[in-house]
C-alpha cells in the first residue's frame, strides 16, 4: 500500500475507530461477526460429525477443532504481545484488542467442543482450565476496561496522580506549621499522618482500597476525641489542624480510589499473561502426549 | 543565666550562623514558641529540655519523655562542658566555650531536616502492582517451565527410561511414574484392561507408533479370524490381512469397551464384496436397517441326508423346513390346555429352556421335552412292569423290547397259566381319541404267542395317531411307517434289524451368521416375533425377518430407536476360522 493509494487511504479512514468508538464495536463489529463464523462451523461440525460413540478430541471433527483451538491460542498471544506495542497507531491497536477479544471468546466454544466435554485428572483437562482462566480473567479485563477508565476519570477530578500527591505535600506542609503550637499527644499523630502517610503499599491494600492503619484517620480520630479538652488560646490552631487533616483525607481517599482502579485494571493480567505461558506449556504437552504414545 | 545560641543552617556548601541571646533562670528547649530557644520541629516536644546553672557550670535536664542523648549516652540530666554534643530529635546541639558575658554558649543545627514533602511521600508511596513486588515476567516463565518439566519432560524421561512397565513385570516402586502416566491419559480406560493402564508401555511400546498388533496379541492370542485361511478374497483378502487391531479397537474411550461400534468399518468392505470378493459368498450390505438384505435362515434340507439349506425369510411361499418330525406348535398352545391330561396351558418356556447365558436355548429332545406327555408306554395291564416302556431313539431296540417283554411274561407263566392273555393290551393313545380295534386270538404255542402279542403291541406302537408315526416319517418313500412290512420281517428278532424311523435333524440355531441374544430381549413376549400359535406344522418356519426387527432397531445413530451397528448381531472374530493372527502370543 502506497500513501498516494486513494482507496486504501479511505480504507483505513473507513476502519480507524473514532475517539470515542469502543474497540469492541471496531468496524462494525467485523471481529465479532468472523468469530461468530467460527463458533457456528464448531457447532456444526460437532453436531453433523458423529464419531463411534460419543464426540472426543480425536477423529476428523475433533483434532480440526483442536488444531483450530491450537493455532487460535497461539495467534491470541501473538496478538497480546503485538497489542500491546503502543507505538503503532491506535486503529491497528484497536483492530488487534477488538480481534483478540472476541476470537478469545471464539476459542472457548471450539475448544470446549473439542474436548466433547470429557473431562479427567490430566494434562488435557490441565490446558483446558488453563485456557478458561485465561479468558475469564480476559473477560474480566474487558470488562475493567469498559467500567473503570470512566470511574477513574470522575474521581480524579482532572487532576494526576502527582497532582494529587503534591496537593497532600502541601496539606501535609501547612499542618506542620498548624499544628505546632498543640499539645504533644496531639503533635505526635499529627506528626505520624504526616510522616507516615499510607499511600497505595501491598496488592491487597492497592485492589481493596482499605487502610485500616491510616495515620490520618488515627489522628482526626484523636483530634475527635479530644476535642472538648483544648485550651481557648489553641482553638484557632487546633481548628486549622482539624480542617488540613479532613482536605488530606478527602485527597487520601481520592487518590487511594485511583489506586484501586488503576489495580483492579492490571491485576487480571497477573493470571492472563502467566497462564497464557503455562498454557502454552500444557498445550505443547497435550499435543505431544497424544502423539507420543 | 544567660546563654548564646548559634543557629547553624546549612544550604548546600553555604553555612549560615544566626546569633542570638537566651536570658533566663532556666532556658527552656523545645517547639513551644514559649521555650528560650524554640525548636521549630514537630517531632520535638513541646518542652524538651532546660539549660539550667550548675555549680561548676551549666547543665541539662531533660522535661518531659523525649530522648535525649549527652556524648551519645541516653540521661536525664548532665552537667556540660564546651565540645559536648547534645542530639535532641533531629538536633545536634554543640557547647561552645562561653563568651564574655555569658555563662554557655550552644550551638544548634537541624541535622535531620524533615526534606521535601513531596519527594517524601512519591518516595514512600507505592503505586501500582509492578511495585508489590509482582512480576509478570516471573511467574509466566516459572509456569511454563514447571509445566514443560512435569508435564512434558518428565513423563517422556520415565517412559523412555522404561519406568511405565508392562503390568506383569514388578511395578512396586514405580507409583510415581504410574502418576506421571496416568497425567498423560485422554480419556476413561477400557474396564478390562484398567487393572494395567497405568503401565503405558503395556500397550505403547514406542514413540510416535501406533499401538502394534502383538501387543494386544500378548494377551489375545487366540481370537478368532474373520474368514477361513485360505479362501482367495483378492484385494479384500490383502486389506484383511492389513487390518491392525487398532483399526478397530481403541482405547481411552470410556468404560464400555475398546471396540469401534461404527458400521463404517464393516461396510468399507462388505459394501460391494459381491464384486471384489465374489469367492465370500456374502450378500452386499449397505447398512442397517436400510441396505441390509433379508435374512437367510439356515433350514434342514433333508433330514435323513443331514444336508441344510439357506433360505431367505419373508418370501412367499414362505421357506420350508424339514426335520423329519411331525410337530405342531398351535396344537401344543391350545388355550385352555389339556384337562383330560391334567395338564396346564403349554407356554412357550415349557419346552423351550434357556441355556445358562440366556441367549440361546438348550437342544429340543424327548427325554426333557416330550416324555411327560407323551410316554412310550404300551401295555400297562397286561404286563407286569407298570412302567414299561419302548425306548426313544433306537427305533430298532423298540421291536426287540417289546417282543422282550412279552417273552419275559410267558417266562413268567403269563402264557401258560393264561393261555391267552386275560385282557387285551392297554393302548396308549392320545386324549380323546377312539380304542383301538379288537386284538385277534392268541396262537396255542408260546413264541407264537409272543410274537402275536407283540405284533398286536407293536402296532400300537407305530401306530400314527398314537404312536410313532403320531410324530415321526418311516422309511418309506411318502414317510409313511409300513408296518405290516416291518413287522414280518422283524418279529421274531433278528440281528441287524432295518431302521424303522427316519432319522430326525432340529436345528438349534437358524441364523449362524448372527446373533441373537433372548436374555436381553427378555421384556418381550415370545409371540412378540415368534407366531407360533399359528404353526400348525414343524415344516414351517418361525424365525423373523429383518421386518420384526426393524420395529425396534434403527441406525447406528437411531434416536427413536434401539441403535443397531453390525457387531450387535454378528461377530467379526469367528473362532471357528482359526486363529486371526498365526503369531502366538505369550504372556510375557
Amino acid at each position: 500500500m502506497t500513501i498516494s493509494d486513494p482507496s486504501a487511504a479511505t480504507s483505513t479512514a473507513d476502519t480507524r475507530p473514532t475517539r470515542h468508538e469502543s474497540f469492541l464495536a471496531y468496524d462494525h463489529f467485523r471481529h465479532l461477526k468472523w468469530a461468530t463464523v467460527l463458533v457456528l462451523f464448531a457447532i456444526v461440525i460437532y453436531v453433523a460429525v458423529r464419531p463411534y460413540g460419543t464426540p472426543y478430541g480425536g477423529g476428523w471433527a475433533g483434532y480440526t477443532l483442536g488444531t483450530i483451538g491450537a493455532f487460535l491460542i497461539l495467534w491470541l498471544t501473538w496478538f497480546g504481545y503485538r497489542k500491546r506495542n503502543y507505538a503503532e497507531n491506535h486503529g491497528r491497536l484497536a483492530a488487534r484488542l477488538s480481534a483478540h477479544v472476541y476470537f478469545g471468546g471464539a476459542l472457548f466454544f471450539v475448544a470446549t467442543l473439542h474436548t466433547g466435554f470429557h473431562f479427567g485428572w490430566n494434562i488435557h483437562t490441565l490446558a483446558y482450565a488453563l485456557m478458561c482462566i485465561v479468558i475469564a480473567s480476559g473477560v474480566y479485563g474487558v470488562f475493567t476496561y469498559a467500567r473503570y477508565p470512566r470511574l477513574m476519570t470522575d474521581n480524579r477530578d482532572s487532576m494526576t496522580t502527582v497532582q494529587m500527591l503534591g496537593r497532600i505535600a502541601g496539606i501535609d506542609d501547612e499542618l506542620r506549621s498548624a499544628t505546632m503550637p498543640l499539645d504533644d499527644a496531639t503533635v505526635a499523630v499529627v506528626g505520624r499522618a504526616i510522616s507516615a502517610t499510607a499511600v497505595g503499599g501491598s496488592a491487597w491494600r492497592q485492589l481493596t482500597g482499605r487502610y485500616p492503619g491510616c495515620t490520618t484517620a488515627m489522628a482526626i480520630a484523636h483530634m475527635e476525641a479530644h476535642a472538648s479538652e483544648v485550651p481557648l488560646a489553641l482553638q484557632e490552631p487546633w481548628r486549622l489542624t482539624r480542617l488540613k487533616l479532613s482536605e488530606k483525607e478527602t485527597l487520601l481517599a481520592r487518590i487511594r480510589s485511583d489506586i484501586r482502579y488503576k489495580a483492579l485494571m492490571e491485576i487480571w493480567l497477573y493470571l492472563h499473561v502467566p497462564l497464557t505461558f503455562a498454557l502454552i506449556a500444557a498445550l505443547t504437552a497435550h499435543i505431544i502426549s497424544i502423539f507420543y504414545l | 543565666m544567660e546563654v548564646e545560641v548559634t543557629v547553624l543552617t546549612r544550604r548546600g556548601a553555604a553555612v549560615m550562623h544566626r546569633v542570638q541571646r537566651a536570658s533566663a533562670p532556666r532556658i527552656g528547649l523545645g517547639r513551644g514558641t514559649d521555650n528560650e530557644v524554640p525548636l521549630a520541629d514537630i517531632r520535638v516536644g513541646l518542652h524538651i529540655a532546660a539549660l539550667v546553672q550548675r555549680d561548676t557550670g551549666i547543665g541539662i535536664e531533660r522535661i518531659g519523655t523525649s530522648p535525649m542523648m549527652v556524648n551519645g549516652i541516653s540521661v536525664e540530666a548532665a552537667p556540660l562542658k564546651p565540645g559536648d554534643e547534645i542530639l535532641l530529635g533531629p538536633y545536634r546541639i554543640e557547647i561552645l566555650a562561653a563568651p564574655e558575658g555569658c555563662d554557655g554558649a550552644i550551638q544548634i543545627e537541624l541535622t535531620q531536616p524533615i526534606g521535601p514533602a513531596l519527594e517524601r511521600l512519591t518516595t514512600t508511596a507505592r503505586i501500582g502492582l509492578e511495585r508489590t513486588g509482582a512480576n509478570k515476567r516471573v511467574y509466566a516463565w516459572t509456569g511454563f517451565v514447571v509445566i514443560a518439566v512435569v508435564c512434558l519432560a518428565v513423563p517422556i524421561i520415565f517412559f523412555s527410561g522404561g519406568m511405565m512397565r508392562p503390568w506383569h513385570k514388578d511395578a512396586t516402586g514405580h507409583r510415581v511414574a504410574k502418576l506421571i502416566g496416568l497425567s498423560w491419559n485422554p480419556g476413561q480406560f477400557s474396564n478390562a484392561h484398567r487393572f494395567f493402564a497405568a503401565e503405558c508401555a503395556t500397550c505403547h511400546q514406542g514413540a510416535f507408533s501406533r499401538v502394534a498388533d502383538t501387543a494386544c496379541l500378548a494377551c489375545h492370542a487366540k481370537v478368532g479370524n474373520h474368514v477361513e485361511h485360505g479362501i482367495k478374497l483378492d484385494a479384500v483378502g490383502d486389506k484383511l490381512d492389513a487390518l491392525a487391531c487398532v483399526d478397530c479397537h481403541t482405547e481411552h474411550r470410556g468404560i464400555e469397551g475398546s471396540l469401534i461400534r461404527t458400521a463404517g468399518l464393516c461396510l468399507d468392505c462388505h459394501r460391494n464384496l459381491g464384486e471384489t470378493a465374489p469367492a465370500a459368498g456374502v450378500r452386499d450390505v449397505a447398512g442397517f436397517p436400510n441396505g441390509h438384505p433379508q435374512f437367510r435362515a439356515t433350514l434342514v434340507a433333508d433330514a435323513a441326508k443331514g444336508t441344510i439349506t439357506r433360505a431367505e425369510l419373508g418370501t412367499t411361499p414362505p421357506p420350508v423346513d424339514h426335520p423329519g418330525i411331525k410337530f405342531s406348535h398351535a396344537a401344543h398352545l391350545l388355550p385352555g390346555g389339556f384337562p383330560a391330561l391334567h395338564y396346564k396351558e403349554m407356554v412357550c418356556a415349557d419346552c423351550h429352556i434357556a441355556e445358562p447365558g440366556g441367549q440361546s436355548f438348550l437342544p429340543i429332545t424327548y427325554k426333557n421335552q416330550c416324555e411327560r406327555c407323551h410316554e412310550l408306554t404300551f401295555d400297562k395291564v397286561a404286563l407286569p412292569w407298570p412302567d414299561a416302556k419302548v425306548p426313544h431313539g433306537d427305533d430298532t431296540g423298540v421291536i426287540a423290547a417289546v417282543w422282550n417283554y412279552y417273552a419275559g411274561l410267558a417266562l413268567q407263566g403269563g402264557a401258560t397259566a393264561l393261555g391267552a392273555p386275560a385282557s387285551p393290551p392297554v393302548e396308549r393313545r392320545a386324549a380323546g381319541l377312539p380304542p383301538p380295534p379288537t386284538p385277534s386270538p392268541p396262537p396255542a404255542d408260546t413264541q407264537a404267542w409272543v410274537t402275536a402279542k407283540s405284533t398286536v403291541a407293536l402296532r400300537l406302537v407305530f401306530d400314527e395317531r398314537r404312536g410313532c408315526a403320531y410324530c415321526h416319517y418311516g422309511m418309506s418313500a411318502d414317510g409313511a411307517f409300513e408296518t405290516d412290512k416291518i413287522l414280518a420281517a422283524a418279529l421274531p428278532p433278528k440281528a441287524n434289524p432295518a431302521p424303522v424311523v427316519a432319522p430326525v435333524s432340529l436345528r438349534t440355531r437358524f441364523l449362524p451368521q448372527a446373533r441373537f441374544d433372548h436374555a436381553s430381549h427378555r421384556g418381550m413376549t415370545c409371540e412378540d416375533c415368534h407366531a407360533s400359535r399359528q404353526a400348525l406344522s414343524s415344516d414351517e418356519v418361525l424365525i423373523p425377518g429383518i421386518d420384526t426387527c426393524v420395529k425396534c432397531h434403527g441406525t447406528e445413530n437411531a434416536a427413536l430407536r434401539a441403535q443397531s451397528t453390525c457387531i450387535t448381531c454378528h461377530v467379526f472374530h469367528r473362532s471357528e476360522f482359526g486363529l486371526m493372527r498365526m503369531t502366538t502370543g505369550t504372556m510375557q
